[in-house]
């Protein structure tokens, strides 16, 4: 294992038990992701991309091969462990924004910082600078069913980028968003790349997200189809 | 993340409401029935000793055994050294002798012929010694509903209802038959100075009061009473102290003739030591089937609200809480729920208790044919034990039907509990 990946996959395959038989739906993956990486898992629906998203957020263990993330082995991880990992190190931005609708979108955000055992001064601060990168703070005190898409989606990343985590995993996070709202988002998101050099991994089947992203990860069927660099337009348009 | 928790509760109301209701609704019901039953039974048995068994009796074997027939033949003889055995061996008690007699109230017209009559029991005691603590123990003054508590010897009350279906006035005279020690004919003109009302159904029906001397001059018994009774001074009867105290007064007295005295306690009559259990294990099994019912209920609802907040669980497991971490944290939320009922449903439990101690309802009509010494009016009694009765089972019960309910989101893998999570 590469210390120098902030991600690395060795021949990491998951099978899910379907009767007698298994159902196959990752195979043969090899991956490495640098810190600050902007890259993205493409493909048709079912061929593994949020199986893969949860492997790398230890949300799920590979069936075969290693997955390790920023060092450690996914597998060997006990519950609390992993739990730990994705709380410092790891963001989550869901397709839907997912936002706990009986708390304000200042206490979602500071939610995590909770976790952490913060202390009240220091999450304020973290909370409000959050909000400022995704230019919510004027929303701090609003619930999330007053949210249109687009803020709602933001108050995610702002949820997910608090704790300043090495590493972004996006499932889909522009499926229910419009042009407008996904150019936002996916602009924030670079900026924050490159000024917290976190690590970035969206999915997607959106062709508006792909122009963003540096590298793209084809998957099909379970396997990589194909793993191309590309030199994303800085603002398309 | 108290607070955090506590907010989340406060606002989302179909998470909090149902359960904080159905533990109220649980711990009042719970509450309020103990405190009912006791209150039910604490006035029955109050009552029974004050007018029937006392703390303590004292009665001859003989008479004991057949006391229902108020068998004045076998009563106790030598009365006053009896009497002075007790108070010098037991002076923690108040000892008063009593007869009870039955016979027939005859109401004489102006010519001497029967205007009306009816079978009475009678009842006597010191009703004339000045200070007497009869009067209070029988609540005689209060229960007094037309003319005056007997002043002089020959005076005697009868009982409301008694009275008026013999058609008899405060002021008149009436002539009481019945049979004396020896077994003779019996008979002495009493006149009415009044009418009581006890408000229960036995006591109400036909009872003649009199003075303990006035029946002693009618019964041929001198120096004699069916029955001593004992009352301790603290108020309260305190069955360890009575049985030890019985048991060594009948060692005493244990010479094997039935003319001995015996002393009997509260529990040992009528069957009222099954009642004083009755009491504590009914509470115990209200509590019993409460906890069980509301632990079900409880479960149910904790399930539903974990399919309801799915979404978060797995949201909260992305941000970095561990499965572990949720499941405590539903713990602590069922326990500030729990609370939150407890405290609601104890408090309305309590008070309405204390609304039923002090108003009472009156269930006359429904005991109206009953010969058990039981009041008209049902009370509910307040202790201090009626605020933990109900909580802690509430408490109990809310947080076992959540982690039941827990269980199910425990168990499965962190992997499989995100998926169905996302939406
Ligand atoms: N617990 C499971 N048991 C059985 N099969 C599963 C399970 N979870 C996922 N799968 C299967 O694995 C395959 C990959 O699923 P995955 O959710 O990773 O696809 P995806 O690329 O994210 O698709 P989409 O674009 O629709 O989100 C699918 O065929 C899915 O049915
Ligand atoms: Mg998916």
């Amino acid at each position: 294992m590469n210390s120098d990946y902030v991600i690395s996959l060795r021949n990491v395959a998951k099978h899910y038990p379907i009767g007698d038989g298994r159902f196959t739906a990752l195979q043969d993956i090899n991956l490495d992701f640098s810190q600050g990486e902007f890259s993205g898992l493409v493909g048709p629906s079912g061929s593994g991309k949020t199986t893969l998203l949860n492997i790398i957020g230890s949300l799920d263990s590979p069936s075969e091969g290693t997955a390790s993330v920023l060092g450690k082995n996914i597998a060997t991880l006990s519950h609390k462990e992993s739990a730990q990992l994705r709380n410092r190190e790891i963001g989550f931005i869901f397709q839907v924004y997912n936002l706990l609708p009986v708390y304000t979108v200042f206490e979602n955000v500071e939610f995590a910082l909770l976790l952490q055992n913060r202390s009240e001064a220091e999450r304020k601060k973290a909370v409000m600078d959050a909000l400022e990168w995704v230019g919510l703070t004027h929303l701090a005190d609003k619930k999330p069913s007053k949210l249109s898409g687009g803020e709602g989606q933001r108050v995610a990343i702002a949820r997910a980028m608090v704790k300043r985590p090495s590493i972004v995993l996006a499932d889909e996070p522009s499926a229910n968003l419009d042009a407008r709202n996904t150019h936002g988002i996916l602009q924030t998101m670079k900026d924050l790349n490159r000024e917290l050099k976190t690590t970035f991994l969206f999915s997607t089947h959106d062709e508006k997200v792909m122009q963003y992203l540096e590298r793209i990860i084809h998957l099909d069927d379970g396997r990589i189809a194909q793993d191309e660099i590309v030199h994303a337009q800085s603002t398309p348009t | 993340m108290i607070r955090f928790l506590i907010k989340g509760i406060l606002r989302d109301k179909n998470r909090s409401l149902l359960p904080v209701v159905i533990v109220s609704i649980g711990v009042l019901l719970t509450v309020f029935l103990s405190g009912y039953i006791r209150g039910v039974m604490g006035d029955m048995i109050d009552l029974t000793a004050r007018f029937q068994t006392g703390h303590l009796k004292v009665m001859s074997k003989a008479y004991a055994d057949n006391q229902d027939q108020m068998p004045n033949d076998l009563a106790l003889v030598d009365l006053s050294r009896l009497l002075q055995e007790l108070k010098q061996d037991n002076p923690k008690y108040d000892w008063k002798p009593r007869i009870h007699f039955g016979g027939l109230v005859d109401v004489p017209g102006p010519g001497g012929e029967t205007r009306s009559q009816g079978p009475g029991t009678g009842l006597a005691f010191d009703l004339l010694s000045p200070g007497s603590s009869e009067i209070d123990r029988l609540n005689i003054q209060n229960s007094l509903v037309r003319g005056a508590l007997p002043a002089t010897p020959g005076e005697a009350l009868l009982s409301e209802d008694f009275a008026q279906k013999l058609g008899v006035q405060p002021g008149e005279t009436i002539t009481f038959f019945g049979s004396t020690m020896n077994g003779a004919m019996a008979f002495r003109n009493f006149t009415v100075s009044g009418t009581v009302k006890f408000g229960s159904a036995a006591m109400d029906r036909g009872t003649l009061i009199a003075d303990l001397g006035d029946a002693q001059d009618m019964l041929d018994m001198d120096n004699s009473a069916g029955e001593i009774v004992g009352y301790h001074n603290a108020g309260a009867y305190e069955d360890e102290d009575a049985r030890s105290l019985a048991a060594h007064f009948n060692k005493n007295h244990a010479d094997g003739d039935e003319f001995e005295p015996v002393m009997q306690t509260l529990g040992q009559q009528n069957n009222m030591g099954a009642m004083l259990q009755y009491t504590d294990h009914m509470a115990a099994i209200f509590v019993g089937i409460f906890v069980f019912a509301m632990s079900l209920v409880l479960w149910n609802t904790g399930l539903l609200g974990g399919l309801r907040r799915y979404q978060e669980f797995g949201i909260r497991l992305a941000l970095g809480e561990s499965k572990g971490a949720i499941y405590r944290s539903l713990f602590t939320e069922a326990v500030i729920i729990g609370l939150l009922g407890s405290i609601a449903g104890t408090t309305f439990g309590v008070l309405f208790c204390f609304l039923l101690q002090k108003y009472g309802i009156d269930i006359s009509s429904v005991m109206q044919d009953s010969s058990m010494m039981y009041p008209n009016r049902l009370r509910a009694r307040m202790s201090l034990d009626l605020f933990v009765i109900g909580f802690i089972p509430g408490l109990f019960s809310m947080v076992l039907g959540n982690l039941l309910a827990g269980i199910g989101i425990y168990k499965r893998e962190t992997a499989q509990l995100f998926k169905e999570l996302e939406v």
